[in-house]
């Protein structure tokens, strides 16, 4: 699913460098991304996902090398291929509940929403428990149900690569398991590839492969 | 596209309040140097309207503004008088039919106009509703003087005294209204029109009063002749002129010495027009004679610097407004910034992106001008009642 | 300080001018008949007239081509009749009103009429007007001005007058209606040959009056007194009312300065007031003003009979 060769990626201030000579994740597989903090975990996901680009290198994902995309491209690539969660899940507050999950639809003309997606939205509402809070604004929402919004949103578009950047890591220990049920549940039964960066070393057990990251500490510039 | 409107419409209707804001801003900035302008441009065309459908005006020396305020518009100043004897010479020259009019008293805060049945041919006045006047102590209501008043056809108006301290001056005649005029969109609509003796009444040089002769006048009588008999302070005139005592009403003194304050002539011919105007260019003469529209261009090119500079000032505040309007967009894109972000990590297009952010501001500028537009159309309609109302 | 004047003057202005703005102005076919003026009455040539040889002089003159109206009531002097509203309406829907001037029709002081259409048919000859002697006026307060009640008004009287009169009109109405001048001027001269009989007439008859004192039971010869130089002196009696013993008194000590033997009257007296008359060596003759509709005849026939009962008169006596 996700092929790295050679990375080579600075940050254009500051002195951060991830390197990255290789690095495979199988199709289908949950892996968990560990180290400390700064190291590049998240950096690497962002290039996975083609949020940004490597200065060297070669980023195949889904058979698709992301690194020789335009950024458009990439953007295409990304919503039609990628759900992405993120630790401070990143709803709109303007928008409720449905529409915060409706998003990527709205947002690029790849992505077109007929009503088979709304019915599909619906349904992960359903499946994760927040079916009655559609029309809630993310201020009526505790932690644990922003954060299953967040995950139906990178649900919505059936993507083949899940990127979670710290899932759980605003959430109580009830939740947190739950979002992992969800989306280990979604993995399984898709057959997606989940990576999830995560700090927290008890749920680690739960990823067929984690990825230490300290392999790959950032040598100064 | 459609994604983009409606991320754009979510996110104004959330944040409610900044978006009447700045919508209200907008319309403001557009409506108040236009609407202000559609006001003055009407009052203007009004204004000229009422000066240029009337030719010449004459009247005693003195301000000629003042004689076309008064007599055009009735406004509040008095011109100083000129005799009704006047009216005979215009006639008698055969250059312009004279229309008398004696602008001076009011009745509830609005002004009585003392003319002949000429006037309401010439202004084009229609009876909406009763007769024209007839009798001495007629009264016909302008459309609107007879809706704030509530008052029509067989009631009365009783008109005011000049001063409250005056009493020995002139004292309330109560007039019976026989007629309201049909709606002409002109300062004749707030105007209460009498015959012009009815005028002379309420100055107390016309007026009825009981018998001098008889049994019953011993009382009223300070002395008397074989020729004339002079009566006393006890004799009392009449305040309200009825079918019984109609009769009674009579003038005292010569009446072409009566007062009116202007005499609207109305020539048939330009060459009438110059005929006229001659007779009155003597240095010696006492009266003047003014064409209406030359006094209102004149007066008009004052409003048009006054209005200038009011537009002036408010573009000014206007920009201003503007300007922190697009701070407030600005600021407001700062604050945003993780939402652009989050939006961009999904994979929104970057013209996704822009297009949400313009889409707003092209709803508040649509918004804002679409409103601006209507009120300036209501202004345009209804400019008169809001500023009644403001009043 | 003018400045501010101005330019308060100038937002006082513009408002009254905003406040009559906006509602814009209806389009108005000028040539429609609807307006403050007119009731609704037939477009023809229209003219009303305060007495009646005003109203004989203008059908005279304007024959086919106009209507003369005079509304008062027969049995009323015109010139103290009070028209109601009806009819001063009915007067302001008229092309034209003649007027006789002099003080005649007391109520054109309380009505309103449009000033346009007034003709004034004694204007020529205003210079000429004659004052009522004996008038009581009255005023208020000792330095107030006199009522003016003392011009007599029976201008018509006077043939030479009445042609004038009838001049008047028919200049107003060629005026008025050009298209008929031609049809105006022949009746005005067809009517003026009968006036001018008429005055002659009168030269003829009253020449055997002298300056034989002459009474009249009402103030109303003054312009024949006038005219053909007769020594009138004026009471103030009405025909269809007895004389009360003061008025017979002051009648007697008139006749001891102005020894009358004939006495002009309005209309027919009582019979017992000609009967008295007649013991006192005064002679009754009705010389009929016809100021309004004559129950029989027209305008021409009661005066052409008035020189008849003058003539008659004069002639025995």
């Amino acid at each position: 699913m996700i092929e790295v060769q050679d990375l080579d990626f600075r940050y254009a201030e500051g002195d951060f460098v991830l390197r990255v000579p290789q690095l495979a994740i199988e199709r289908g597989s949950t892996v968990a991304m560990v180290g400390p903090s700064g190291c590049g975990k998240t950096t690497l996901l962002n290039l996975v996902a083609g949020i940004t680009s490597p200065g060297g290198g070669v980023i195949t994902t889904n058979d698709v090398e992301v690194t020789a995309l335009t950024d458009q491209a990439r953007r295409d690539f990304r919503i039609r291929n990628i759900g992405l969660v993120f630790q401070e899940f990143e709803l709109l507050e303007y928008l409720n509940v449905l529409d915060n999950i409706l998003l990527p639809y709205r947002i690029n003309s790849a992505l077109e929403l007929a009503s088979d997606v709304r019915d599909r939205a619906q349904r992960l509402a359903q499946d994760v428990g927040i079916a009655d809070k559609l029309d809630r604004h993310p201020d009526k929402l505790s932690q644990g149900e922003k954060q299953r919004v967040a995950v139906c949103r990178a649900l919505l578009t059936e993507p083949v690569l899940l990127l979670a950047d710290e899932p759980t890591g605003n959430l109580d220990p009830g939740n947190k398991g739950r979002v992992l049920d969800i989306l280990f549940d979604y993995a399984e039964r898709s057959g997606a590839t989940l990576v999830t960066v995560t700090h927290d070393l008890d749920l680690v057990d739960r990823f067929s492969r984690v990825v230490d990251f300290r392999q790959f500490h950032p040598q100064d510039a | 596209m459609k994604g983009e409107l409606y991320l754009a419409w979510r996110y104004l209707a959330y944040h409610r309040v900044k978006t009447l804001i700045l919508t209200t801003s907008i319309t403001l900035i557009i409506f108040l140097p236009v609407g202000l302008r559609v006001l003055v441009r009407q009052s203007q065309e009004q204004l000229t309207a009422r000066a240029e459908a009337t030719p010449l005006l004459v009247g005693a020396r003195g301000s000629p503004l003042e004689l076309v305020l008064n007599s055009l518009y009735f406004e509040s100043d008095v011109p100083a008088t000129m005799s009704f004897g006047e009216v005979r010479r215009i006639e008698s020259t055969g250059y312009a039919l004279p229309i008398p009019v004696y602008v001076r008293f009011a009745a509830r805060g609005h002004p009585i106009v003392g003319t002949t049945l000429d006037y309401f041919d010439f202004r084009r006045l229609r009876i909406a509703e009763g007769t024209n006047l007839r009798m001495l102590g007629d009264a016909v209501l302008g459309a609107r003087v007879a809706e704030e008043l509530g008052v029509g056809p067989g009631e009365s108006v009783i008109s005011s005294p000049e001063s409250v301290f005056d009493i020995a001056g002139t004292y309330p005649l109560s007039m019976r209204v026989v007629g309201v005029l049909e709606y002409s969109g002109s300062p004749d609509d707030e105007a209460i029109f009498v015959d012009l003796k009815t005028t002379w009444v309420i100055e107390g040089i016309v007026h009825g009063h009981q018998e001098l002769s008889g049994s019953g006048a011993a009382g009223l009588i300070l002395t008397s002749d074989t020729a004339n008999v002079v009566a006393n302070a006890a004799v009392v005139q009449y305040q309200e002129i009825t079918a019984d005592n109609l009769g009674s009403f009579h003038f005292h003194g010569d009446q072409s010495t009566y007062p009116i304050t202007a005499v609207i002539a109305v020539p048939p011919d330009q060459r009438s027009e110059s005929l006229l105007r001659g007779r009155f260019e003597s240095p010696d003469e006492l009266l003047q004679i003014v064409p209406p529209v030359d006094v209102m261009d004149e007066l008009l090119e004052t409003v048009l610097t006054v209005e200038a500079f009011v537009i002036a000032v408010v573009v000014v505040v206007g920009l201003s407004t503007l300007a922190t309007a697009v701070l407030v967009f600005m600021l407001s894109l700062r604050l945003r910034r993780r939402e652009i972000d989050t939006m961009r990590k999904i994979g929104a297009a970057r013209r996704s992106i822009g297009a949400v952010m313009a889409s707003e501001v092209a709803a508040v500028l649509v918004v804002g001008v679409a409103l601006a537009a209507i009120l300036t159309g209501l202004t345009s309609r209804f400019g008169s009642d809001i500023i009644r109302s403001l009043l | 300080m003018h400045r501010i004047r101005t330019v308060h003057r100038v937002i006082t202005v513009s408002i009254a001018g905003i406040l009559a703005a906006c509602g814009g102005s209806e389009q108005r076919d000028p040539s429609t008949s609807e307006n403050a003026r007119a009731p609704e009455t037939p477009r023809d040539a229209t003219v009303y007239t305060v007495n009646y040889p005003l109203a004989y002089f203008a059908q005279r003159i304007g024959g086919e081509h106009i209507t003369v109206h005079f509304p008062a009531p027969p049995e009323i002097d015109p010139a103290f009749w009070q028209p109601d509203g009806a009819t001063v309406g009915a007067y302001q829907s008229a092309d034209l009103v003649f007027l006789n001037g002099a003080g005649y029709a007391k109520w054109l002081d309380v009505v309103t009429l449009s000033t346009s259409r007034l003709v004034d048919t004694s204007t020529p000859f205003r210079d000429r007007f004659l004052e009522v002697e004996g008038t009581v006026t009255h005023s208020h307060g000792p330095e107030g001005d006199h009522s003016h009640e003392g011009t007599a008004f029976t201008t018509w009287l006077n043939p030479q007058l009445a042609i004038e009169h009838a001049a008047s009109i028919e200049q107003a109405l060629s005026a008025r209606w050009p298209e008929h001048e031609g049809s105006f001027r022949d009746g005005m001269t067809s009517l003026e040959a009968d006036l001018l009989a008429l005055d002659s007439a009168l030269v003829a008859a009253t020449a055997a009056a002298d300056s034989r004192p002459i009474a009249a039971s009402h103030p109303v010869y003054q312009y024949l007194a006038n005219r053909y130089d007769l020594n009138l002196e004026s009471v103030q009696w009405e025909p269809d009312r007895a004389p009360s013993g003061s008025q017979w008194n002051d009648f007697q000590r008139l006749l001891s300065e102005h020894p009358a033997t004939l006495m002009l009257w309005e209309g027919e007296p009582l019979a017992e007031t000609s009967e008295r008359l007649e013991s006192l060596g005064v002679t009754v003759v009705v010389f009929d003003p016809c100021a309004n509709i004559p129950a029989e005849g027209d305008f021409l026939s009661v005066m052409r009979q008035n020189v008849e009962s003058l003539a008659a008169v004069l002639a025995r006596k």
